[in-house]
């Protein structure tokens, strides 16, 4: 299970093999070994011994700041394998390698996109026009974007302007199917201006944290990205990789409001925004990990959804490992 | 899932607070005094039944392992100062504090 550490004032030490959880109300005793891995999203102590239990136990400790956004992550200093698939990883960023992977990732987005638009459209026949000129309107960007040849240098501009007009189209028609007291006017972050943003960047902070930890864990560098390109001029892999997983956090965001789920008193107003408090984060994180457990078929099998990214990240390093010869000559 | 109940009897206090050590390290829940319960792997549970073989006196101490699938779980009745099923068996995938 995670563990979230919510409130402000707590402590976490180790006892034995145990984590020992004191907050105001009392403490609590966790095995170790049924924890994978300890959210922190308030003021929290936390003792190194505590940390040292933790990473002898492959259990990652994350660190949330108030929109979700993981600002750091505790994780012991080896990296998860051979050092060679991320040599091959930064060099396949210059080249053809690294266009072909970024197009499948952003076109996995776009249809998955257009998959959740088409089920929403099923159960509201009376809008259906809006539903069919948006599925119109974006089957024909995997095309466009399968079309463009270059590095990922030469296309990235091209690629993020189509996704881009995508997911405008896209939240357009997400606003449509929200009642009243939660449309919302396009995406904002940093803050959100409304309560649907201020969910979905939640849920993308905590899906950055799961796919960050999945490139760690085989070997693929979370930073050596190629088409992202951070303010510090850093390429981010986990951008890059992100955009096909979206699809996990923005389906149980719809699904909460539609199911009328959110209260008001989930987000706390501040300057410019909305911020989700202590309440919203634990109905969201708890909905956030029930969905991302939940099992959906992935070639041929039945497979919990985080799995699903631990599974591609080490099938994306076994196929940068193939390139080896071409990329590094 | 195999949930696995360690019930036990144990005289002396030192012997007994190993006993306890041990359940609560491997990841069993203490649902009553000397009654433990949990779902976890076969490893951790054949080396909880050499742990506790190892320290227990077998001339006065007594300690029953047992297993139990999901579906006896299913079928539990619970009165009373009731522990929850769903801690236990680890349906609950967050937890709060």
């Amino acid at each position: 299970m995670d563990l979230v550490i919510n409130t402000w004032g707590s402590f976490l030490k180790k006892k034995g093999n145990l984590f020992l959880i004191k907050t105001k109300e009392g403490s609590n005793e966790i095995a170790a070994d049924k924890i994978n891995t300890i959210l922190i999203t308030g003021s929290a102590g936390i003792s190194s011994d505590a940390v040292e239990l933790a990473l002898s136990k492959n259990i990652d400790i994350v660190f949330l700041d108030k929109y979700g956004n993981p600002y750091g992550r505790v994780w012991h200093s080896k990296f998860g394998s051979t050092n060679l698939i991320r040599r091959i990883q930064i060099e396949a960023g210059r080249n053809r390698i690294g266009t072909e992977l970024s197009k499948e990732w952003m076109n996995e987005k776009i249809n998955n996109q257009i998959g959740f638009i088409k089920y929403l459209k099923k159960n509201r026949p009376k809008t259906g026009e809006i539903f069919d000129d948006a599925i119109s309107f974006m089957s024909s960007f995997p095309d466009k974007i399968n079309a463009l040849s270059g590095t990922p240098d030469e296309i990235r501009g091209t690629v993020m302007g189509y996704e881009g007009s995508c997911s405008k189209k896209y939240f357009e028609v997400l606003s449509t199917v929200m009642t009243d007291t939660w449309k919302f006017n396009g995406r904002s972050r940093n803050p959100a201006k409304d309560g649907f943003n201020c969910l979905l960047n939640y849920g993308y902070g905590m899906l950055y944290s799961v796919v960050e930890k999945s490139c760690i864990i085989s070997g693929l560098d979370p930073f050596a990205g190629f088409l992202h390109v951070d303010n510090y001029n850093k390429m981010s892999f986990v951008f890059d990789l992100i955009e096909k997983y979206r699809i996990f956090i923005d389906v149980p965001v719809v699904f909460l409001f539609t199911k009328k789920m959110v209260s008001e008193d989930y987000f706390d107003e501040i300057p410019g925004g909305l911020y989700l408090n202590a309440d919203g984060k634990k109905a969201m994180i708890a909905a956030i990990n029930q969905s991302l457990e939940e099992k959906i078929s992935y070639s041929g099998k039945n497979m919990m959804k985080k799995n699903i990214i631990r599974a591609d990240c080490h099938n994306i390093a076994n196929r940068l490992l193939k390139y080896e010869n071409e990329v590094l000559g | 899932m195999t949930l696995v109940w360690v019930i036990y009897d144990i005289v002396k206090n030192k012997t007994r607070s190993k006993v306890v050590k041990i359940c609560k390290d491997a990841g069993l829940y203490r649902v009553q005094k000397s009654v433990f319960l949990g779902d976890i792997n076969s490893n951790s549970r054949d080396s909880v039944i050499l742990e506790i073989e190892s320290i227990i006196d077998p001339e006065a101490d007594s300690v029953y392992i047992f297993p139990m699938d999901k579906a006896t779980f299913e079928g539990i009745t619970l009165l009373g100062q009731a522990f929850d099923k769903k801690y236990v068996s680890d349906e609950i995938i967050t937890r709060f504090f």
